[in-house]
């Protein structure tokens, strides 16, 4: 039996959980919020296209992958990522890790995750955990989703690491091999700051960042003439889940991202910084009002509490706030 | 060095209206006078609604399918497809077969004609033998789905 002297922290982003946790383990302490910012991981996408749960994708995060990678990188920090063909490898490599005490970060599929709270439980393909020792056939697991620690036998455990469909995990599976004694986090802040802003207002693209949101405002004015008071309450749903439901701690990272530029803000003594905080913590509780209200629209199924123009402008006061933040953001020297 | 604030939580039996307890979980909130704070607690009743809405129409999903499947129109595949939460694609990817080839599956001719390795491979991705698959027992209940399952 294998089983580190691993410390289970709760998180509200699961890949930023497990970047802080892991870490946590070599000796560094970052803040789950850092790690978000630092990994520059918020985000906006609207994929009308790609279909999850019959609904277009909508994400208010980067690619699963990227806050770990490059978080670590802008740290200093020594890393190996990993993706195996054969599932029955993937295992094997899991354990010649953790036989070296070395506890590991999996990237893994939530249906058929065995311990994971049951309503949550769909095919969703971006859900982050670590395994820090295992019995024979059973896997000792941090989750920072979870409340507890818990486990997961060898078959499900495989299941969730090869899962199929959008960002299909691939036995993806990654650990610090180096963790330097000291890191300036000061170019790292700033290169996670600028590569957000850049995210969110620099890319010529409409279906992501401010232009993303946008556009999804455009197209849910038209939600209901087109699709229908039923589709368009689900299709509104679905945004909402996105937005609220596992593993962004609300508003879509929002208030993680903002508690990440009020810490930035005392790193790097630029007071300017904690006004950004503050103003990306009124933008956060404008995207949770509008998830109050259409939460309102979905819970009537048809009958809207709510005009679909109303929450439309909603949108399109959260992208004009968020516009405004990281054009300054972008100027941080 | 900025950390944000943590907040007990006062209801540690859960709020009113909750249709969700299994799991309490970190959320961050901001607050002009005290700033960040985070705290673990249950998903709020909001979200929870939204959350019961995605399985509602998950359930109105089935039934329909079930109608589907039972008048002759689809093959038991596709209730299963659904029962699973899938779609063709994934279903696809999981039989390691086309999208086209699922469709046609998903025809009663076509599922009729199917190979027996085929049924039994279907079977396996469900979690079911094949007998089962030929004559589904139709039970409702999503939470079954979450069984241990050949996926």
């Amino acid at each position: 039996m294998i089983k580190l002297d691993y410390e289970h922290r709760q998180a509200g982003h699961c890949e930023s959980g497990v970047t802080s946790n892991l870490l946590h383990y070599h000796g560094y302490e970052i803040s789950e919020p850092m790690a978000f910012g630092i990994g520059a991981g918020l985000f906006f996408s609207y994929l009308p296209f790609l279909k999850m749960q019959h609904a277009p994708t909508t994400s208010f995060r980067v690619w699963p992958g990227m806050v770990f990678e490059r978080a670590t990188k802008m740290l200093g920090v020594k890393t190996v990522v990993l993706r195996f063909r054969k599932p029955e490898d993937s295992m094997k490599k899991l354990n010649e890790i953790l036989d070296q005490k070395i506890p590991v970060g999996l990237q893994v599929g939530t249906y058929n995750l065995t311990f994971f709270p049951p309503e949550y439980r769909m095919h969703y393909n971006m859900h982050n955990m670590v395994v820090y020792g295992y019995d024979d056939k059973i896997y000792f697991v941090s989750d920072t989703l979870m409340d507890r620690l818990v486990t997961i036998t060898y078959d499900d455990l495989l299941r969730v690491r090869y899962a199929k469909g959008v960002f299909a995990p691939m036995g993806r599976m990654y650990y610090p091999t180096y963790v330097p004694k000291d890191i300036d986090l000061k170019p790292a802040i700033i290169s996670g700051i600028r590569k957000t802003a850049n995210n969110m207002t620099g890319v010529p693209f409409p279906l992501i960042g401010t232009k993303g949101i946008r556009f999804l405002s455009r197209r849910m004015r038209k939600w209901e003439r087109k699709l229908g008071p039923e589709k368009a309450a689900y299709y509104l749903g679905q945004v909402l889940r996105m937005l609220e439901e596992v593993g962004t701690a609300g508003a879509g990272f929002r208030f993680i991202y903002g508690a990440f530029l009020e810490e930035a803000g005392g790193i790097l003594k630029q007071e300017w910084l904690r006004e950004m905080a503050i103003e990306m913590g009124e933008t956060a509780n404008k995207w949770r009002e509008f998830s109050y209200y259409g939460s309102r629209n979905c819970k009537k199924r048809g009958k809207a509490d709510q005009s679909y123009d109303f929450l439309a402008d909603m949108l399109l006061d959260c992208a004009d706030r968020e516009e405004k933040i990281f054009r300054k953001l972008a100027k941080i020297k | 060095m900025n950390q944000t604030r943590e907040e007990k939580n006062p209801d540690e039996t859960g709020q009113e209206g909750q249709l969700y307890h299994y799991n309490k979980e970190m959320f961050y909130s901001f607050d002009k006078k005290s700033g960040f704070s985070k705290r673990i607690t249950y998903q709020n009743p909001e979200t929870q609604i939204l959350i019961k809405q995605g399985w509602d129409e998950v359930a109105e999903r089935l039934s329909m399918t079930r109608l589907l499947v039972t008048s002759g129109k689809r093959s038991p595949i596709a209730w299963y497809m659904e029962k699973h939460l899938m779609e063709i694609p994934m279903l696809a990817e999981y039989m390691e077969i086309s999208s086209w080839r699922v469709r046609w599956h998903l025809t009663p001719f076509g599922f009729k004609r199917m190979k027996r390795s085929l049924r039994e491979r279907y079977a396996s991705v469900f979690g079911i033998s094949a007998e089962t698959l030929e004559h589904p027992d139709f039970t409702n209940t999503i939470t079954e789905t979450h069984d241990k399952t050949g996926l």
